[in-house]
Parts: structure tokens; C-alpha cells; sequence
């Protein structure tokens, strides 16, 4: 379980309100999208909630843990996936995944199991062997997700996913998605693909100038706009300035 | 304002990163404890210069008498240039090929050498500042000392602004030719590679020629005599291999208005039109041929392709154990970390161990380094453990270890690894780099100067925890502000304020830890009781250092915003 307490982030000495102060509940078992134009504070409400930015205000509890105060074990159970590939591009893609093992104290057997079934199922077993500075954008966002995969976290937090993939990677995602939420574990993907969250996502909420605009199923957002044809008009809606 | 001028602009706003100086200062108010640290650091400067301008003076008077006065302004415009030839080959390479923004820059309507020009203005800028301390002083030395010419004051500044353009826009033909002729763009590391080895070469030669110039200035009367007698005598003599120099000192020193000066204006000023007209038309031609290759990664050969069976994975590996090998992995496969970090240690004893090594046979400054040793044993010891300290700490390993992360510090940040451990891993990696220097270093003193264990053998152990100390100081200084918004890796290394605070305070201490060491020498203790009271001293500051940069670590990690 995520739970944001009335957290607000500010940059440049409060002249710029990220988030303003945000509270959200997203139980296990549920796939949580998080939706906003940009700016909107998505992806800092994101690094505040994987404890790479700190929060000014409020708290963020994850399985009912601190984030900040027990912050290893909070990552110890949380995996992330940033919106930008940003890895050591001097690695190769197994040193990448094994860096990731060790540190998340991944067994030899789970990650021999597990990063065979991900590099298989991302046709990535090929590159593995490889530099990840020989990668495209696309795969070493599968390297990324497949590292975070191999966790198998309790809390899976995940910017924009599906930006770079191929039809068949980002169809595997959504299933790989679905499983871990089956699984009671939980999911907080932001997206900008609207069909997406709208097939996807069990609840969604929607950002705005850091503020939460809108939080809830397809349903009660529906009932909150005036325009009720689809997800892409109640985000115009709710997102004009 | 045109495309060149607005990208040049840009360049070098991005390169000295002005607007965000701007916007740190005035706009988010933070920082700005830095300026009066910069400016105690201006200020610290100034006994140094007045030593330099004092030295200067002296040498003025003692060429005036001979006549030859000429020859310090030849000295200053050779020891620049060659500077500029040899550092800058390595800094082009770096912003011509490494920086992070070409791509980009290719997909805009600009010439390639609109785009060129850009980056050679980054690197003139920065070699102006580079070169101003070592000599602005003499020119203006020269200046006040010989009066009555006042067109100096106007071909000064503009001898100045031509100095680093010959030997910049050479290196810059040098480069962008070896990128395109050897067709490595796929393969970029390999011109870092080459260029490292050219670098070698000059250092080796420079120490070469340095010596054998040393070598043949034995007693040879006649030859002296002819030097001094001639007014431009040391001058042809210093500048005979590099004729820029002479050419400039013409134009200084007889002025515009005399036949010598022009002429030499016209050569200096020519030359360096037309190798930048060179590198210009070159960049047209050949800057893009090489630039296109940067995107095209060699791939993913089928060589390479192993089935996941056969991937060799690892287990239960200790998160410091996993970090310090990432540490290491990402320093040895970068080139522009390994040639600072590592090559550099290794190689800065060796070359200093040839210095002397090719005098007259009779002379080996071996004997005079063993005499002093033993006729000095305190002083000796000192001179031998600051040595062994030096080649360690100086390569920046420490004090851009936070810094070399860049944009990928969201990794160390989302870890669940404890930021102490983290710490002690780049501690542990900074602290095997150095060991690689103190090992060189031991084996110039053993191989070269053979110097026996009694004598290296405590300095050994004195420099251990002395380097301890000074790698917690300097990771100290880079965790307090590390330097993530990099481009080029070369800025996260050779550009970084950090490391270059740390080189100012690993300095300073060695200075304290000198007198300390002196001080107890004077006071009649023997040579192992003053090693052994100073190895104390320092086991107990690197013992103290280590345990504030762990709860450091804990402090400031949760605050970098990555």
C-alpha cells in the first residue's frame, strides 16, 4: 500500500509548488494511474514517493512504513522505472541486472529464473552480453524493467513505461502489470496515453499544478464531468487552466 | 544576433554555466556561501603571486645584465603554447566528440563549422583562464620593467588573445583529421585512447628535451659567449624549435612601428589566421564525417549474443562489494576517468623519475636524492612520504566520486543500500586507485633511486593513513556539493570546482603536516620517533574523518536532489 499524507514539494525555496499538498490512498491489488500535463508534478510526486527527492511537507508511507524515516526498507520493497533510460551506460546489460541483484539481495536461483523469463520475453537475451551504450532507447528501457521485474517488489512505481517500447513489449508490461496487482501487490504508473489508463487502471487520479484535481474508478470521474464520453475529455476538463 | 554568434553564446553560457550561477544567486538565494569562499580562495592566491612577481623581477635583472631581457618574454609565449598543445589536445577531443549535446546540434540547420566554432570558443575561453596566472604576470612584468614603449600596452592584450590560437587550432586539425582518417566514430573511445598516447609522447618528449637542454648547457664558453653577445641571442636559442615565440617577442618587444615587429606580427598573426582558417575549412569537410559516426553504436554483434543459460549471473554478492566493483567497471570503461584517474597516477612518478634520468652519466641526481636522505633523514623522509601522498590524492579519483554519477545518481537514491555503505564503497574504490599511485610512487623511489626499505618503508607507512585522511576529505568535499549536471565527462573530472577545493586543501595540509614534521625534527627526536608520533596523529584523522564522512553521508545524501 502507498498512502501520501498531505505532501508538498517545492523547488526554489517555495517559489515553484511541485505538489501542493497531495493525499492519495493506492491499496494492493490495484493498478493506480497517475495522470497530469506536464508540469503537472507526476514525476516528482513519483521520485518523493521511491525517497529520491524528500518531501517539505507530510509523510508517504509505504506497506505503513516511513519512507523517509525506515527509507531501506521502504526501497526494499519498492522498484522503479524512471521516465527517462538513464543507466550506467557503461555496463553491460547482465552486470546492470546482477548490480541490481546483489543490491536488492536477489538469490542466484530467482534471478537466474526470473531474468531468463524477462530477457526471453523482451527479446533482450541477445544484447545481454552487451554494453547497454550499444542499446536503443526502447531496450534499455527493457533492461530497466526487466531489473525491476526481477525484484518482484511489493510496490511497483513506474514513469511513463510505455514510452519507447514496441507494441509487444508494452503488451507484456500491461500483463506483467495485471500479475503483479493479482498478486496483491501494488502499481503506480503516471502514463500520458489515455487509452491506456482507460482500459488499464483500476482507479485513476488526475494532477494539476501540483494540486490533485480529480481521484477515483472511470466511474466516479465520469460523474464528475460534465462531459462524460471519455477519459481524454474529463482530462481536458479537468486540466484547463 | 547570427546563428554563430547566438550558438557561441550559448556554448559558453552552457560551459560556465552562467545562467544557472544567475539563477542559484539571485532567483533560488542559494550557493552563495561560495562567494566568499572564491573570494578567500582569490585572496589565498595572492602571496603565491607576489613570490611569482618577485621571481620574475629577479630574473628580469639577471637576464637585463646579460642583455638578454628579451628572452623572459620568449619563455612566457613557449611555456604557453606548449601548454596549451599539450593539455588541449585532450580537452578538444573531449568537447569536440564527447559532449553530450552534438546529436542534437547536428539535427540543426548549422555548418559543421558553425558548430566547431562553438566548442574551439569553449576551449580558447577556458584556455585563457588556464594559461592567465602562469602568464598574464610575465607580460606585464615585462611591460613595467621596460618603459618607453607604449604600443606595448596595445600588442600585449592582442598577443594575449593569439597565444593559445596556433597551438589549439593545430591539436584541433590533429584531432578532427585522426577522427575522420581513422573512421572511429563508432569506436570513439579508441581516439581518447590515441590521444592519451600522443599525450604520453609529449610529456616524455618535453622531459626528454628538457633534460638534454639541461645536458648540453655543460660548460661550453664559446657558445655562451656567442649567445650573449648577440641581443636576440637566448631568444633564437630558446625559441629556435618553436618559432611562434620568436616572432611574437619581435612583435612585443620592437613594436608595430619597426621592420622586425611587423614581420613578426605578420607571421605570428598569419600563422594563426591561417591554421584557423585550416581547422575551419577542415571541420567543413570532415567535423561531420566524424560527429555522424557518435550515434552509430557498433550494436549488438552476434558474437556477443550468449543464451541466457550461458550469461554468467552472480548471487548474494554484499551491496559494498557490488558497489565498489560499478565503481570501478564505470572508471576503467570511461576513458576520460581512466586516463585522470588511474593513468594518471601511475604515470606522474614515472615521468617524474625520468626527469633526472637523462643528465651526464657522472651526474645522476639518484646519488644526490640518496645524499640527502641521509644527511637529512627527517627532511628526507618528509620530501619521500608528501611524494608518495601526492601521486595518490592529486588524480581527483576522491573528489569527483559523487560528481562522475551524474544524471544516473537516482540509482544511488532508489537503492536500498544503506548511504554509509555506499559511501564506504566509493571510500574503498578512491582508496585502491590511490594505492595504485602510492605503489608507483614506492617504485620510482626503489627502482630508480634506490633507496633501501629502511628508508621508503616508513615513509610508506605514514603516507597510508595520511592518504586515508585526505580521500575521506576530498569525498567529503564532492558529497557537500556534487557536480551532477555534466555533459562532457571531462567537466565531471577536469572542470569540477570540487576537485580542484580539494587539490587547495590536500595542499594546505601537507603544508601543516611539513611544519609539524619539521618542528618535531628540530626538537632532536629521531627520525622513527617523529614517523611514529605523525602516524599516529594521522591514523587518529583518518579514523575521525572516516566516522563524520559516514554520518555525513547519512545527512546530506536524503538532501541531493537527483
Amino acid at each position: 500500500m502507498i498512502e501520501i499524507d498531505h505532501v508538498s514539494k517545492s523547488y526554489n525555496k517555495g517559489a515553484v509548488r511541485a505538489v501542493d499538498d497531495l493525499t492519495l490512498t493506492v491499496p494492493p491489488g490495484e493498478i493506480f494511474g497517475f495522470l497530469g500535463p506536464n508540469g503537472a508534478g507526476k514525476t516528482t510526486t513519483i521520485k518523493l514517493i521511491v525517497g529520491i527527492l524528500k518531501p517539505d511537507q507530510g509523510t508517504i508511507r509505504i506497506a505503513g512504513l516511513d519512507n523517509q524515516a525506515d527509507a531501506l526498507r521502504t526501497k526494499a520493497m519498492t522498484a522503479y522505472v524512471p521516465d527517462e533510460p538513464e543507466i550506467y551506460e557503461r555496463l553491460k546489460g547482465i552486470e546492470y541486472l546482477n548490480f541490481m541483484g546483489d543490491v536488492y539481495g536477489v538469490s542466484g536461483r530467482d534471478r537466474r529464473e526470473r531474468i531468463g523469463y524477462w530477457l526471453e520475453a523482451f527479446e533482450l537475451s541477445h544484447a545481454v552480453a552487451s554494453p547497454i551504450q550499444t542499446y536503443s532507447h526502447g531496450m534499455r528501457q527493457k533492461i530497466i524493467l526487466t531489473a525491476a521485474l526481477m525484484v518482484r517488489p511489493r510496490v511497483l512505481v513506474l514513469d511513463e513505461p510505455m514510452v519507447g517500447l514496441d507494441p509487444r513489449s508494452s503488451h507484456l508490461l500491461k500483463e506483467a502489470m495485471r500479475e503483479h496487482c493479482a498478486k496483491g501487490g501494488t502499481l503506480f504508473f503516471s502514463t500520458h496515453i489515455m487509452e491506456v489508463a482507460e482500459r488499464l487502471c483500476d482507479r485513476l487520479a488526475i494532477i494539476h499544478k501540483g494540486r490533485l484535481a480529480a481521484c477515483g474508478t472511470m466511474a466516479e470521474l465520469r460523474d464528475q464531468a460534465k462531459d462524460k464520453v471519455s477519459l481524454e475529455n474529463i482530462f481536458l476538463e479537468l486540466t484547463e487552466s | 544576433m547570427s546563428p554563430t554568434a547566438a550558438l557561441v553564446k550559448a556554448a559558453l553560457n552552457s560551459n560556465f554555466g552562467w545562467s544557472v550561477i544567475r539563477h542559484r544567486l539571485f532567483i533560488e538565494k542559494r550557493d552563495r556561501w561560495l562567494v566568499p569562499l572564491i573570494a578567500l580562495a582569490v585572496v589565498g592566491v595572492v602571496p603565491t603571486l607576489v613570490l611569482y612577481v618577485r621571481l620574475l623581477n629577479a630574473g628580469f635583472d639577471m637576464l637585463k645584465s646579460i642583455g638578454q631581457e628579451k628572452a623572459l618574454l620568449t619563455l612566457a609565449i613557449l611555456a604557453g603554447q606548449l601548454v596549451i598543445l599539450v593539455f588541449g589536445l585532450f580537452y578538444l577531443i573531449a568537447t569536440f566528440y564527447f559532449s553530450t549535446d552534438l546529436e542534437y546540434l547536428i539535427s540543426l540547420p548549422l555548418k559543421p563549422s558553425q558548430i566547431m566554432l562553438s566548442k574551439f570558443a569553449v576551449v580558447l575561453v577556458n584556455e585563457y583562464l588556464t594559461i592567465a596566472p602562469l602568464i598574464l604576470p610575465i607580460l606585464l612584468v615585462y611591460g613595467f620593467r621596460k618603459p618607453g614603449k607604449p604600443d606595448y600596452w596595445i600588442l600585449m592584450p592582442l598577443t594575449y588573445l593569439l597565444l593559445p590560437v596556433i597551438p589549439l587550432a593545430a591539436a584541433g586539425l590533429a584531432v578532427i583529421g585522426m577522427m575522420r582518417v581513422v573512421n572511429i566514430g563508432r569506436k570513439k573511445d579508441l581516439l581518447i585512447v590515441i590521444g592519451s598516447l600522443v599525450l604520453i609522447g609529449a610529456a616524455f618528449f618535453l622531459q626528454f628535451g628538457l633534460s638534454r637542454a639541461a645536458g648540453t648547457s655543460s660548460p661550453d664558453a664559446q657558445k655562451i659567449m656567442a649567445m650573449i653577445a648577440s641581443p636576440n641571442g637566448l631568444v633564437q636559442s630558446i625559441g629556435r624549435r618553436f618559432p611562434p615565440s620568436i616572432w611574437a617577442t619581435r612583435l612585443l618587444d620592437d613594436g608595430l612601428f619597426s621592420g622586425a615587429g611587423l614581420a613578426g606580427f605578420i607571421l605570428f598573426a598569419g600563422l594563426s589566421v591561417l591554421l584557423y582558417g585550416g581547422l575551419v575549412a577542415g571541420a567543413q569537410r570532415l567535423f561531420f564525417g566524424g560527429l555522424m559516426g557518435l550515434s552509430e553504436r557498433s550494436g549488438v554483434s552476434g558474437r556477443r549474443a550468449k543464451a541466457v543459460g550461458k550469461i554468467r549471473l552472480t548471487s548474494g554478492r554484499h551491496p559494498v562489494k557490488a558497489i565498489f566493483l560499478r565503481e570501478f567497471r564505470l572508471m576503467n570503461r570511461t576513458p576520460i576517468f581512466l586516463l585522470n584517474g588511474v593513468l594518471g597516477v601511475l604515470m606522474v612518478p614515472v615521468i617524474f623519475a625520468l626527469m633526472p634520468s637523462s643528465g651526464s652519466p657522472g651526474d645522476d641526481t639518484s646519488d644526490i636524492i640518496r645524499l640527502i636522505t641521509s644527511a637529512k633523514p627527517v627532511t628526507g623522509a618528509l620530501a619521500m612520504t608528501i611524494f608518495m601522498v601526492l601521486c595518490a590524492t592529486l588524480s581527483g579519483v576522491a573528489s569527483s566520486s559523487f560528481s562522475r554519477e551524474g544524471h544516473k545518481f537516482w540509482i544511488s537514491k532508489a537503492i536500498p543500500v544503506d548511504y554509509r555503505q555506499q559511501v564506504l564503497a566509493k571510500f574503498l574504490h578512491s582508496m585502491a586507485i590511490a594505492m595504485l599511485g602510492i605503489a608507483s610512487a614506492t617504485a620510482v623511489l626503489v627502482f630508480r633511486f634506490h633507496l633501501g626499505a629502511g628508508k621508503w618503508l616508513p615513509c610508506l607507512a605514514l603516507a597510508l593513513p595520511v592518504t586515508a585522511f585526505l580521500t575521506c576529505v576530498n569525498l567529503a568535499i564532492d558529497l557537500a556539493r556534487p557536480l551532477l549536471d555534466w555533459i562532457s565527462p571531462q567537466k565531471a573530472m577536469k572542470q569540477n570546482l570540487n576537485v580542484l577545493i580539494a587539490m587547495l586543501l590536500d595542499l594546505g595540509f601537507l603544508f601543516l603536516l611539513g611544519l609539524a614534521f619539521l618542528g618535531l625534527g628540530k626538537f632532536g627526536l629521531s627520525l622513527t620517533a617523529v614517523v611514529s608520533i605523525m602516524f599516529g596523529l594521522a591514523l587518529g584523522l583518518a579514523g575521525i574523518s572516516c566516522c563524520f564522512l559516514l554520518k555525513f553521508a547519512l545527512r546530506r545524501y536524503p538532501s541531493i536532489e537527483a
